[in-house]
């Protein structure tokens, strides 16, 4: 199809329909509606959404909660592939990078589902095919026999390159750690080198992912922090390119007070959100807690740069993140009620 | 006398001359502003429709509120030709 690109109309036209679609998104108060629910009444809900045909679609194949989980994931893939259709000019190739760590996630579950020997068929239902590796692709790949075939048939060769250095290690030592910090490296690294381009709207593109890296970082200070013991062997896990050198950061994981943690990271955050979140860090909490603080910041976030920039990537973006929340926390609730998690416990878990 | 009233006529040719132009670039500059600025609300007022059919009043509103300054140079222009 012929696409036809004059001026900035597209541009408004998509950042619009995201900003209408994020207004759609489930608000805080119906999770906590939904929190109070009975599985089977939560079940109800979620039939009546925008998830119903999804569900329709595979009720011949799940039932239960799984049905919900895999009718979320399947709309979700679906939505960000209607989004990918959507944008305009730059917009559909920063989309498409962003986009792109949805294959990372795919790849390792595969390889992860494999190395435990899963069954093909549970392998596919925690896939999400949101990015360039589409759902025949991923099927293809899960029907290879051995985890070097896989890396062999991968379409995207540097990943394939990437996977293929570490593979024989992560085989050995049965951790594909190492090798996701080094897909998640030339991710971050792929989207700057994008967004640094010289392409029309890059620069708030830059501005989301140097903010989202350092959100990442954080997050792994603090995970490092709560395992506490040798920290010698986190080397080359910080993602650079943030406000952060990784030495930096190397350094607040190993330091013992938490506001001396807090204060060295404030000294480099600009962002108000952020700072708020990094006081409220100071009290001692649950490192899920910890990673809904930041999570909540970095949305909040996302929505002031796409309120400063309304006619560009970033209206896309905050939609994109939202929904994958949406997906998450209601999976959450769909999971937890199923366990016969209490609500107050579920409630930390989401991202309101 | 001859070349007095050749001046008058002159002159006066020349004023309803201005005058039509004047009159031309009043509806014609408001025109293309008016423009401009339906663009940017009409393609929100589209993307904002195709999302959720109930905006479609509110929408058409907004799209048609630069009108006004086509209107302004519209009687600006009859105000100069008629008046």
């Amino acid at each position: 199809m012929t696409e036809v690109i004059s001026g900035t109309a597209p541009y408004i036209y998509v950042s619009t329909r995201m900003r209408v679609r994020k207004a759609k998104l489930i608000p805080r108060e119906e999770y906590l509606r939904m929190l109070n629910m009975g599985l089977p009444e939560f079940t109800r809900l979620i039939e009546e959404l925008e998830y119903k045909r999804e569900i329709d679609e595979l009720s011949a194949s799940f039932k239960g909660v799984d049905l919900i989980e895999n009718a979320m994931s399947w709309n979700l893939a679906k939505e960000y592939q209607r989004v990918i259709a959507m944008a305009p000019g730059e917009m559909k190739g920063f989309t498409r990078d962003y986009l792109h760590k949805w294959d990372i996630q795919n790849v390792l579950s595969i390889l992860r589902g494999k190395e435990l020997g899963l069954s093909d068929g549970k392998i596919r239902a925690v896939l999400v095919p949101a990015g360039a590796l589409d759902a025949p692709t991923l099927d293809r790949l899960i029907a290879e026999s051995s985890n070097e075939r896989i890396v062999e048939q991968l379409p995207i060769k540097q990943m394939s390159a990437i996977l293929g250095e570490g593979l024989s290690e992560a085989l050995e030592t049965h951790s594909f750690g190492k090798i996701e910090n080094e897909l998640y490296k030339y991710y971050y690294e792929t989207l700057i080198k994008a967004a640094r381009g010289g392409m029309k709207g890059g620069l708030p593109f830059l501005k989301y992912v140097m903010f989202e890296i350092d959100i990442k970082n954080i997050t792994t200070v603090f995970r490092m922090r709560a395992q506490g013991g040798d920290n010698a062997s986190q080397q080359n896990i910080w993602i650079p390119g943030g406000a952060f050198k990784p030495e930096e950061l190397e350094r607040l994981s190993n330091i013992e007070s938490t506001d001396e943690v807090v204060d060295s990271l404030k000294k480099k955050i600009k962002v108000t959100v952020l700072l708020d979140a990094l006081e409220s860090l100071r009290e001692k909490k649950p490192i899920y807690s910890i990673e809904s603080t930041l999570i909540a910041a970095q949305l909040n976030q996302m929505d002031r740069f796409s309120k400063r920039n309304p006619f560009s990537i970033s209206p896309l973006l905050v939609y994109l993140e939202r929904k994958k929340y949406e997906v998450s926390n209601l999976r959450a609730i769909a999971r937890g009620k199923e366990a016969g998690l209490a609500s107050e416990i579920l409630e930390k878990y989401l991202v309101m | 006398m001859a070349i007095e009233s050749l001046t008058v006529e002159a002159a006066q040719a020349l004023a309803s001359g201005y005058t039509a132009i004047g009159a031309g670039l009043a509806v014609g500059l408001t025109g293309i502003g008016t423009g401009l600025g339906e663009m940017s609300i009409g393609a929100a007022a589209v993307g904002a429709t195709a999302e959720d059919r109930g905006m479609f009043g509110l929408a058409l509103v907004f799209t048609v509120l630069p009108e006004t300054i086509v209107i302004f140079g519209l009687v600006v222009a009859l105000l100069l030709l008629f008046v």
